[in-house]
């Protein structure tokens, strides 16, 4: 499977994906930037943050009051934010797109 | 290995100054990723490599931070987030982070940190040496906090006093607790004040934060408070004169810090790597691990070397090498999984400023040419002094 981030520039990486990782340990993998990931995917840093493009956020299951509490306190937080340390990938996900925010580069 | 005695017996991590703390480190790794050393007099375990520390930080279960910081800090600091775990700590952390998210650190910079390091700038016009730790970089972070939590700056030298002494239980106990009567004194002479009339700080924000249902009472806002100065200010003042040590000795990297935010920010993160300040914190193993080729056992104190895992050569190389363009993704500075550094934008945010700021008053400033720096501490580490010349050349 593959996951297509966007970064703050606005150029498109396809990155194959492991079912079973998280977006967040996807993209830090391949070292793309504008995702840290600074706390190992614990919900505690707030420095993988990213926009989910549309048709694939109903796709997630809703953030946890922990995530959206987090959310709240990113830079240039929108509707379609997550924290993408808790986006589980599936095969269901293949082809999800990510654009990750110019704060974290 | 199950060896009781420490490589190196006549080292004490806890005591010494180890001026020569990674060189020591160096010899301590070729033992393995694992080794015994001594701390506080008796053997304990040392976790050096990246890929040990990465999982230890991670493994709740074997090192749950909690128990060991109920013996060594909870009689002087009461129930802080460190000593807490699983549910209570998320609750509890959940309640206080909203104050160190980064939309609302980025408010505190303009508002907040720029002004104090122009205010400490300001103490040293006219002066021809200053030495840099106790005019700019220990008041620094201190006066952040007091700040941020609305303290009267006619009270910050005596909160102060209290504050450094919070986290000196393992090596003063009577003065830790004797410094814990008079800041919770005062303290909770504060908690009343804003209970009774909120302002636009802190103090005022705990008093009302809830998360799912649950809000602070004064104790949980008290232990939060005495957690704030050590884990808040210590750290950042230790490796502000740490940063500034190396910038301050490369023109490349002076000119470099007057450049732009991300130049700030690459310097800044180079730092944290180089001279970690939390150099090695002491845990308690929770369970039985063999982690690398160490059987550690439940009870066993060990000392999580956080500043040997960023300078380890198979994630960094030639690690020892101040590096800002490096590639700094896999620090640990702030460790690793629920228990991460709350502080970490508010630590990086202030650094970077303090960079701006005394490049923008003092272009000039250098290190003094005859004195040498000294970097101390196998815990807390930063330099002793650093004695420096604002206007340059005298």
């Amino acid at each position: 499977m593959r996951v297509i981030f966007i970064d703050d520039q606005g150029i498109e990486h396809s990155v194959i994906a492991e079912a079973g990782d998280s977006a967040m340990r996807c993209a830090a993998d391949h070292l793309l930037p504008g995702i840290v990931g600074a706390c190992g995917g614990a919900m505690a840093c707030a420095t993988c943050h990213g926009y989910v493009a549309d048709g694939w956020l109903a796709m997630l299951p809703a953030p946890s009051a922990q995530e959206r509490e987090m959310l709240s306190g990113c830079i240039d937080q929108r509707p379609n934010s997550r924290l993408t340390c808790q986006i589980r990938l599936t095969e269901a996900l293949d082809g999800l797109t990510i654009t990750l925010p110019q704060s974290q580069t | 290995m199950d060896a009781i005695t420490p490589l190196m017996p006549e080292v004490d991590f806890a005591y010494d100054e180890v001026p020569n703390l990674h060189e020591l480190i160096e010899q301590l790794r070729q033992h393995g990723p694992v080794v015994r050393v001594k701390y506080l007099g008796a053997p304990v375990w040392a976790i050096l490599d990246h890929k040990e520390l990465n999982q230890a930080f991670n493994d709740l279960e074997n090192f749950d931070p909690s128990d060991g910081y109920r013996i060594i800090a909870a009689p002087s600091m009461g129930r802080t987030l460190q000593t807490m775990a699983g549910d209570e700590h998320r609750v509890n952390r959940a309640s206080v982070s909203a104050l160190f998210m980064p939309l609302k650190v980025r408010s505190y910079v303009e508002a907040m940190i720029e002004p104090i390091a122009h205010e400490l700038m300001d103490r040293i016009v006219g002066q021809r040496e200053v030495e840099f730790v106790q005019a700019f970089t220990r008041p620094y972070p201190f006066t952040v906090i007091t700040r941020l939590l609305g303290i009267p700056v006619s009270d910050e030298a005596m909160l102060l006093q209290w504050a450094v002494k919070l986290i000196d239980f393992p090596w003063d106990p009577e003065g830790a607790l004797k410094a814990k009567t008079g800041f919770d004194a005062y303290m909770q002479g504060i908690i009343d004040a804003r209970r009774a009339r909120p302002m636009d700080d802190f103090v005022s924000l705990l008093v009302k934060t809830e998360f799912e249902g649950q809000t602070l009472d004064d104790e949980r806002i008290l232990s939060f408070f005495r957690l704030l100065f050590p884990a808040g200010s210590d750290t950042t003042y230790k490796n502000a004169g740490s940063l500034f040590a190396c910038v301050l000795a490369d023109p490349e990297f002076r000119a470099q810090a007057m450049r732009g935010n991300k130049d700030r920010e690459a310097l800044v993160a180079e730092g944290l790597r180089w001279q970690t300040p939390t150099a090695m914190l002491p845990r308690m193993a929770t369970g039985n691990i063999k982690l690398g080729d160490a059987h550690i056992k439940k009870g066993d104190w060990v000392l999580f070397g956080i500043t040997a895992a960023n300078n380890d050569p198979r994630v960094f190389s030639n690690p020892r090498k101040f590096d800002p363009s490096r590639d700094n993704r896999e620090l640990i500075s702030f460790g690793r999984g629920v228990h991460f550094c709350l502080g970490v934008h508010l630590a990086r945010r202030e650094l970077e400023t303090a960079l701006k700021i005394v490049f923008e008053r003092y272009p000039d400033i250098r290190l003094k040419p005859e004195s040498k720096v000294e970097f101390v501490g196998g815990v807390l580490r930063g330099p002793r002094e650093l004695w420096v010349q604002p206007y340059g050349k005298a």
